[in-house]
């Protein structure tokens, strides 16, 4: 099975063959191997992970929001945004995720900048979640 | 005939014509770089989400206005990339002219042409001619970000939805290499479905009647459609950054020679005359010698 991972920044595999694929479904993980039906869903903000062909190790993958598309010869990511652990800025993703969560307990919040602030603390704690 | 100081101004004048060209070469050739790193790294999520989206369509479980092709367009909506600054070559003008051939050949069978400009050359232009702008974006080089390109996206989308356009249009260069920019006029709205399903079980790609969708396709629909326009439009635009800078260095890189072969020339001029005047010179005082000795 080929896997494609691209957001608009960057290009991060591109036909990359895997055994087995883990990504932050819409409702809940999902595992996918070689032979899975096709399937369409979005993704949420989270850990994702690979296993590359051969290999016994699962590679891991911060993403937010995206896109999962799984055909007959392979996978297709496309996320908004998708980082490996070694390109995570720790300090940074700290502070992002402490700004975010104040935000979120201030209770005059717009609904929209709520559901915002919900996605950004889960994608800085998917972030945190690799580096640590 | 001019004089010698005459000539040596106009060297001079002519060098430092040549030093501006040359900084602005370089300057052009850096600014190349970043926008050539944002389309190449941009490129394959552009192509991979039009791929995806067909895939959707072709299943067939979803409807969309989006993704119908209307039989004939009668309201047009036309986004045209041009430069702020010239000093590009023919940058701004094959977009100009196209575009202009384009009103011409299409006036009579739309019943409805509206534009939205994007960089001052191509608004000025035809402000020029009496056509009228419903929008003009400037600094478009200086501030190029995907959240500007998704908010127009948006108020676009939302016209087309709305009725107001059936086709949306955009009309600029595309970067190919930093020597070469190919006049693009490509329909973005509606979607054009590249493939078009013959049997659905020969296609190699994800497009399967039974496949799954989580959650519900009309959702997945709306929102993956919405995506793909906003990444589109910020594709369009930065393809027409990177073509600006590489037509601006090749440009300049041309300016700077051709200042070189002048100031090759004028200085062989300006030897010549110097030659002339010196000779000139010693004919008098040889002439002035004989006439005293005599």
């Amino acid at each position: 099975m080929k896997l494609t991972l691209v957001t608009p920044q960057k290009k991060m595999l591109s036909d990359v063959e895997i055994d087995e694929l883990i990504v932050p479904a819409d409702r809940g993980e999902l595992d996918i191997l070689p032979g899975h039906a096709s399937l369409m869903t979005t993704l949420r903000a989270g850990v994702l992970r690979v296993r590359l062909k051969g290999k016994s190790e699962l590679r891991s993958a911060a993403i937010s929001w995206g896109y999962l598309e799984v055909g007959p010869t392979g996978a297709t990511v496309l996320a908004d945004t998708a980082e490996w652990p070694e390109e995570i800025d720790k300090l940074r993703a700290e502070e992002q995720y402490r700004l975010a969560m104040t935000r979120l307990q201030d209770a005059g919040l717009a609904p929209d900048d709520q559901i915002l602030m919900q996605n950004k603390v889960l994608k800085e704690s998917a972030r945190l979640a690799l580096v640590k | 005939m001019p004089s010698l100081r005459d000539m040596r101004s106009r060297i001079a004048s002519v060098k430092n014509t040549q030093q501006i060209t040359r900084a602005m070469k370089m300057v052009s050739a850096a600014k190349l770089r970043r926008a050539q790193e944002q389309i190449v790294n941009m490129r394959p999520y552009a192509q991979r989400i039009l791929q995806v989206v067909t895939d959707v369509a072709l299943t067939r479980q979803v409807e969309h206005p989006l993704l119908k092709t209307p039989s004939k367009a009668n309201r047009v909506l036309m986004i045209v990339i041009t430069s702020d600054r010239g000093l590009c070559g023919g940058f701004n003008n094959a977009v100009c002219r196209f575009t202009e051939k384009y009103i011409r050949d299409y006036k009579d069978a739309h019943e409805k042409m509206d534009f939205i400009f994007i960089g001052r050359k191509g608004a000025d232009y035809f402000r020029r001619r009496g056509i009228q702008a419903r929008q003009v974006i400037l600094n478009l080089a200086r501030e190029i970000s995907y959240n500007m390109a998704s908010k127009m996206a948006e108020t676009c989308m939302n016209e087309f939805t709305a009725g107001d356009y059936d086709e949306i249009r955009f009309i600029y260069n595309e970067f190919k290499s930093a020597i070469s920019q190919k006049l693009v006029s490509e329909r973005i709205l509606p979607i054009e479905l590249v493939e078009t399903p013959a049997e659905p079980a020969n296609l190699k790609t994800a497009a399967s009647p039974t496949m799954i969708f989580e959650p519900e396709p009309k959702f997945i629909i709306e929102q993956l459609l919405a995506q793909h326009f906003s990444t589109q439009v910020f594709r369009c635009m930065a393809e027409s950054v990177a073509a600006e800078h590489a037509a601006r260095m090749t440009s300049m890189e041309n300016a700077t020679k051709n200042a070189k072969e002048m100031i090759s020339k004028l200085t062989l001029t300006y030897n010549k005359l110097r030659q002339a005047s010196i000779t000139k010179e010693l004919i008098e005082i040889c002439s002035g010698a004989e006439a005293v000795s005599d």
